[in-house]
């Protein structure tokens, strides 16, 4: 039997489903709603049976074709890692360098990650361009932007 | 209706909104150039803005940049053979052939006039349809709106595609599984935070939305190493002219007339949008055409580029008749503006006519305003405009990145949105492998806790009892229609084994338009 894309697929929803059934019952009811026609974990466990039911169907009319197997190859992986890493550093620099350094921090490294490697263009797209959105929002549109936490350790709030 | 016109004019001509407009399609010709974004990511990016200014200013500059995504996906699909969107895949079939023949600047001209025409034509029907509909509405009860409900999610995945009916289901109820997480709306009790206060209000909107429609597009062409391609660079020269002979446009007038009409009407269906309205119209067409006629289809006809052109932009109007007074999104991109709106604390549906009548009026007044911008400045701004695209792919992907992520920071100021983001991002980009479309689970996201709120009242009305769902004759007709969704793509599977379809295969993913 080939596993395709729909096996794996209805695989995950199913244990979704169940998970989300199990965790369903954890839902805490107010006093008396046990007796309501509907109540917080009416839809929940309408939602978790549909699901099972759906993933269910999914897996049984799952055609076992050669063309519909999942396929990794030909994806860099490696490098989306390496950019939502990035995008997870930008938001600890968020609160720690404040939004300036970090912006121009995440736009130098993301250029260079997907191959640029000038300096010159390195910096003139993202310095110019993270102090004009860091002026506009600061000074034209008046939107406070935390100085972050390393600035206020060092000179004070 | 004239007292509802002069209110929305009186919206639409207001400097500001004015402003929206034309910003709104410039930066939607822009996004939907970009191979890979098309106009759900156009829209997405354009959320963080709606949440400063005013709904009506706000729903104007989204409709500005869909219409400008559409005809932007247009420019690429002709110019470089790279539809920035699934609505106007079926435009490369015939313009793209006709811009190697060194016909380009007459493919786009064609092109922006049926866009325009196509456009017009469904502002008009919208005109007239929206309030009639809207009227017709104000009966609705909470029976009714928890079948047209129903209604809604059914048409979505039943317009998903061949083979994609069951997956579309799923991802509706992970949808609605995700709109279950948070602080329930009618008992205040927290349901799935397990016990992070981040989560008490639930997953943000704008966050789904960017995370699944902004930044998982841009990531998956960087997966795809799309990043890498570079764009095909078109002087002007290479453009050639961009008038239209009088035996042209007569060849092509009927055409544009008969896909602006089915256009508009396809796109009113619930879940269909632009991209079925594109292909169907392109089969019609094609249908129809005389032997000698249809063996240029594909080849560069003209008669297959006005076709798919007018019916995605009549069909993009049209899908603004479900979202305005029924509060149902007819595709991907509306369900957005949809979510957008009840963020902003405008509730879409036919309450919309009579509490917010200057957001129902202006949007319908602006459409006209969109267009024509489409046509007077953009057609001849193209040559410039594509010139954008000749921007390294190294620098502009980090800078999509970078709107999208602070597009949701910039909201809530709170640096766990963007880590959830990631998360987020992830769980899309694997089922994105999976080939699971992403339309659906917004639309059950949005219409979930509408859903809920509904089906609660109906059963407690009725004492418990699901008789209301065939007690009513209206919300039976409804709950009968949504069934008869759910039973199309069987039944038209069937016929079109029975039926050999010739001429360019191509799968409709989801009804994203």
């Amino acid at each position: 039997m080939i596993v395709t894309k729909d096996h794996i697929g209805g695989l995950i929803f199913l244990c979704l489903s169940v998970i989300y059934g199990y965790y369903t019952g954890d839902i805490a009811l107010l006093p008396g709603d046990e007796y309501e026609p509907f109540n917080s974990q009416s839809l929940p466990y309408a939602l978790a049976m549909l699901g099972g039911a759906l993933s269910l169907g999914l897996l049984i009319t799952a055609k076992s074709d050669l063309n519909n197997k999942l396929s990794l190859r030909g994806y860099d992986f490696l490098l989306v890692f390496k950019l939502l890493l990035l995008v997870v550093l930008f938001a600890l620099a968020l609160e720690w360098v404040g939004f300036l350094l970090a912006t121009v921090f995440f736009l130098i490294s993301g250029y260079w990650l997907l191959g640029e490697r000038r300096t010159k263009m390195l910096l003139l797209a993202s310095v110019p361009f993270a102090i004009g959105i860091w002026f506009a929002l600061t000074q034209l549109l008046d939107v406070y932007l935390a100085p972050g936490q390393l600035y206020i350790l060092l000179f004070g709030g | 209706m004239l007292d509802g016109i002069f209110t929305g004019l009186s919206t639409a001509v207001m400097p500001f909104n004015l402003m929206m407009v034309v910003v709104g399609c410039f930066a939607g010709t822009f996004i939907g150039m970009l191979p890979g974004l098309g106009p759900i990511s156009a829209v997405a990016l354009m959320i963080p803005i709606t949440y400063g200014i005013d709904p009506s200013s706000g729903i104007i500059l989204m409709a500005g940049v869909y219409y400008g995504a559409v005809f932007g996906g247009s420019t690429s699909s002709i110019l470089i053979n790279a539809p920035g969107c699934a609505s106007t895949v079926v435009t490369s079939f015939d313009g793209y052939p006709l811009a190697q023949q060194g016909q380009a600047g007459k493919a786009l001209a064609l092109a922006a006039y049926s866009s325009f025409i196509g456009g017009t034509i469904g502002a008009i029907a919208l005109l007239i349809a929206a309030p009639a509909l809207a009227a017709v509405s104000l009966s609705f009860q909470s029976t009714d709106y928890f079948a047209l409900m129903i209604l809604g999610l059914t048409a979505v995945a039943a317009f998903s595609g061949k083979g994609q009916v069951i997956k579309a289901m799923i991802m509706t109820v992970f949808g609605l599984m995700i709109a279950t997480v948070g602080t329930d709306k009618t008992s205040g009790v927290p349901r799935f935070t397990f016990g992070s206060v981040d989560l008490i209000d639930g997953i943000s909107f704008l966050l789904l939305a960017m995370a699944t429609f902004a930044l998982a597009e841009v990531v998956m062409t960087i997966l795809n190493g799309k990043h890498k391609e570079k764009d095909a660079q078109l002087s002007m020269a290479q453009l050639g002219s961009m008038k239209l002979s009088k035996e042209e446009i007569l060849h092509v007038a009927p055409t544009v007339a008969r896909s602006s009409v089915f256009g508009f009407i396809v796109g009113v269906l619930p879940g269909a949008g632009a991209t079925i309205a594109s292909f169907l119209a392109y089969g019609l067409e094609r249908n129809i055409a005389s032997a000698k006629e249809k063996l240029k289809f594909g080849k560069g006809s003209l008669r297959g580029l006005a076709a798919p052109e007018t019916a995605n932009n009549a069909a993009s109007t049209g899908s603004f008749v479900p979202l305005l007074t029924l509060g149902i999104p007819g595709s991907g991109t509306t369900a957005i503006m949809l979510g957008a709106l009840i963020a902003a604390g405008v509730q879409p549906g036919p309450r919309l006519f009579v509490d917010n009548p200057e957001v129902f009026w202006s949007v319908i007044i602006s459409m006209y305003f969109g267009n024509l911008v489409l046509l007077i400045l953009n057609l001849p701004l193209i040559p410039y405009i594509s010139k954008l695209l000749t921007i390294p792919r190294p620098i502009l992907t980090p800078l999509i990145l970078f709107f999208s992520i602070t597009g949701v920071y910039l909201v809530s100021f709170n640096t766990f949105d963007i880590h959830m983001m990631v998360m987020i991002t992830v769980v899309a980009l694997f089922l994105k492998l999976l080939e699971f479309p992403m339309a659906p689970m917004l639309l059950g996201y949005i219409l979930g806790g509408m859903m809920e709120i509904n089906l609660s009242r109906a059963l407690v009305i009725s004492d418990g009892s699901f008789a209301f769902l065939w007690e009513r004759p209206l919300t039976l007709g409804i709950m009968i229609a949504a069934i008869f969704m759910l039973c199309l793509p069987p039944i038209l599977e069937r016929l079109n084994k029975r039926k050999a379809v010739s001429g360019p295969e191509v799968a409709i993913n989801e009804g994203e338009g």
